[in-house]
C-alpha cells in the first residue's frame, strides 16, 4: 500500500468556554471570565500553598502612574502543581513573574494563572516537561 | 503505535477480503502543551454511522482500514477535564494518509495543576506493562497507586422531568452550589484522582485524593445492614464474580451531586464491576440505578492505568477554601 499524500489539517479545535463536561470541585468559570483575558508582571509578595488552590500574590506597577497594586493570583491543587515539578519553594516573595490568565468575575484584583513565568530564568512553570524551555503553543 | 480496533466486527472481515489497497488512514499526534498518551480518538464515518476508534501513546495513533468518506474525529474529554475535540468533514480517500495535529484544550480555563498534571502522571506510566498479579489465594490482586480518568464514551442518563430541570438549574448557576464547592463529597464512582487500593481478604480499602480521602469496601461476605443510616459514601459491599470483584453501594443520602452534576436520591444503587487486566490496567463498568431520579440505569465504561511512583496526598479542601468568597457569595 502507498500513501500517495500526507494531507495535515492544521490545528483547529471547538474551544466552548464551559462545556457540559465535568469538572471535580468547582467550576472556575464561576469565577473567572475567559473573554477577559489579562497578563500581569509583577514581584510576588506572598506564596499560599494550600489546598484546594494554590495562591501567588504580587505586586504589580501600572507602567504609566507608577501606582502599586497587590494582585491575587489563583492556581490549581498543590498536589497537582508538584506533579508538574512545581514545589512550594519554586517561587519565592521577591521573584519578578509574568503569569497569562483570566480576570476574576467579581472579587477585584484576583486572576487565575493558566502560564506563569520566572522572569529572571525565562523558566515556564507548571508545563508539560516538553514545554517548561520552550514558548508556549500558539 | 497502537492499531485500531473497530467497534464493528464485520467491518474487519470486509477489509481483510478486500485487502489493504482499498482503505484509507487517518493518523497523527494529539497533545495539549506536550504529547498525550492514553488518549481515545474516535473517527465516525458520517454515510454509514460506523465508529473507529485507537488510542494514542507518546508517538501519536494511526486509524488505518478505513472506507472512503467523510468523517467526524472526536477526542472526548479526559483528566479534569479537557474540553471535547471536535474536527468535522475529514476526508479520507483510499491509499491516502491523512494526518491530524490534533491540540486539546485544557477544561476549567486552563487553570495551572489540572490537565497538564493529569497529563503528565498518564504520560509516565503510559508504556508500563506485565502480567496480573494474584494474592495468595488466587484472587485478581488490585492493590496499587492508579490513575483514574473520565468515560471517553460517557453517555447522557435518562433523567427523570424533575432531575433534568435540576441538572439544567445547576448547570445554569456553574454548579456553583455543589456540596463540593463547600468541600463536602463527591459521589461514587470516585472522581478520577489518585487512588491507592489495599486489597485484604475481608476489606478493601480505597484512598482518594479527595473529600472525604478513604472508603471501605467490605468483602467478607456480609450483606448490607437493614438499618443503614444515609451517608455520603454509602455502604459498600464486595465478591468476586471469577477475575471480577462487584462492588454494590446503597444507603446514600441524597446530598452528594453525581458526575455531571446529576442529582440523585436515597434510593441511589452504585455498581463497579473491576476487572483488573494486567499489571498496568484496570477496567471499570459502572452501573447506577436511581428509580427517583433516572428513568433508565447509567453506565459508565472507566480505565485506570497504574501509577506505582505516584502517592495519594494529602488535600483538605477547607484549608483556604475563599470560593464562595471569590464569586461573591458570602
Amino acid at each position: 500500500m502507498k500513501n500517495l499524500a500526507c494531507v495535515c489539517l492544521g490545528v483547529l479545535f471547538l474551544a466552548a468556554v464551559f462545556s457540559t463536561a465535568s469538572f471535580a470541585h468547582h467550576s472556575f468559570a464561576a469565577e473567572f471570565d475567559a473573554d477577559k483575558p489579562v497578563t500581569l508582571s509583577g514581584v510576588v509578595t506572598r506564596v499560599d500553598w494550600r489546598n484546594p488552590h494554590a495562591f501567588l500574590y504580587m505586586d504589580v506597577t501600572d507602567e504609566e502612574t507608577g501606582e502599586v497594586t497587590n494582585w491575587a493570583i489563583e492556581l490549581g491543587s498543590p498536589n497537582g502543581l508538584r506533579r508538574l515539578g512545581w514545589h512550594r519553594t519554586k517561587v519565592a516573595p521577591g521573584d519578578r513573574l509574568t503569569v497569562e490568565g483570566s480576570l476574576a468575575r467579581v472579587r477585584p484584583n484576583l486572576a487565575n494563572a493558566r502560564t506563569a513565568m520566572l522572569v529572571e530564568t525565562g523558566e515556564r512553570l507548571g508545563a508539560s516537561s516538553s514545554q517548561a524551555a520552550n514558548p508556549r503553543r500558539e | 503505535m497502537k492499531v485500531l480496533y473497530s467497534s464493528l466486527a464485520f467491518f474487519l472481515v470486509s477489509t481483510m477480503a478486500w485487502g489493504q489497497g482499498l482503505a484509507g488512514t487517518i493518523a497523527g499526534t494529539v497533545s495539549i502543551d506536550g504529547p498525550v498518551a492514553d488518549a481515545t480518538v474516535v473517527a465516525l464515518h458520517v454515510d454509514t454511522g460506523r465508529v473507529f476508534t485507537a488510542v494514542t501513546d507518546m508517538d501519536g495513533f494511526e486509524l488505518t482500514g478505513l472506507p472512503a468518506g467523510i468523517y467526524e474525529v472526536d477526542v472526548p474529554p479526559l483528566g479534569w477535564r479537557t474540553l471535547q475535540f471536535s474536527q468535522p468533514d475529514v476526508v479520507v480517500e483510499l491509499n491516502q494518509t491523512i494526518v491530524l495535529r490534533i491540540q486539546l484544550v485544557e477544561g476549567n480555563l486552563g487553570v495551572i495543576g489540572d490537565d497538564l498534571a493529569f497529563v503528565a502522571v498518564r504520560n509516565k506510566y503510559s508504556d508500563l506493562e506485565g502480567e496480573l498479579p494474584r494474592t495468595a489465594d488466587g484472587k485478581p490482586d488490585l492493590t496499587g497507586v492508579w490513575q483514574g480518568d473520565v468515560d471517553p464514551d460517557e453517555a447522557i442518563p435518562e433523567l427523570l422531568p424533575w432531575a433534568a430541570r435540576e441538572t439544567d438549574r445547576r448547570n445554569a448557576n456553574f454548579r456553583a452550589d455543589s456540596p463540593e464547592a463547600a468541600c463536602l463529597p463527591g459521589p461514587i464512582p470516585i472522581w478520577p484522582t489518585i487512588y491507592r487500593f489495599v486489597q485484604t481478604p475481608e476489606i478493601i480499602v480505597q484512598l482518594f485524593e479527595y473529600q472525604p480521602g478513604a472508603r471501605q469496601i467490605f468483602t467478607d461476605g456480609r450483606d448490607h445492614p437493614d438499618d443503614l443510616d444515609p451517608t455520603w459514601m454509602g455502604h459498600s459491599i464486595g465478591r468476586w464474580e471469577g477475575d471480577t470483584l462487584v462492588v454494590e453501594t446503597v444507603g446514600f443520602n441524597d446530598r452528594s451531586w453525581l458526575w455531571n452534576g446529576y442529582p440523585h436520591t436515597e434510593r441511589l444503587r452504585v455498581v463497579e464491576r473491576f476487572t483488573r487486566l494486567d499489571l498496568a490496567t484496570m477496567r471499570i463498568d459502572v452501573f447506577v440505578e436511581d428509580a427517583g431520579a433516572l428513568a433508565a440505569p447509567w453506565e459508565l465504561g472507566l480505565t485506570w492505568r497504574l501509577a506505582p511512583g505516584e502517592e495519594v496526598l494529602e488535600y483538605i479542601c477547607n484549608d483556604n477554601n475563599v470560593y464562595f468568597e471569590n464569586i461573591g457569595i458570602q
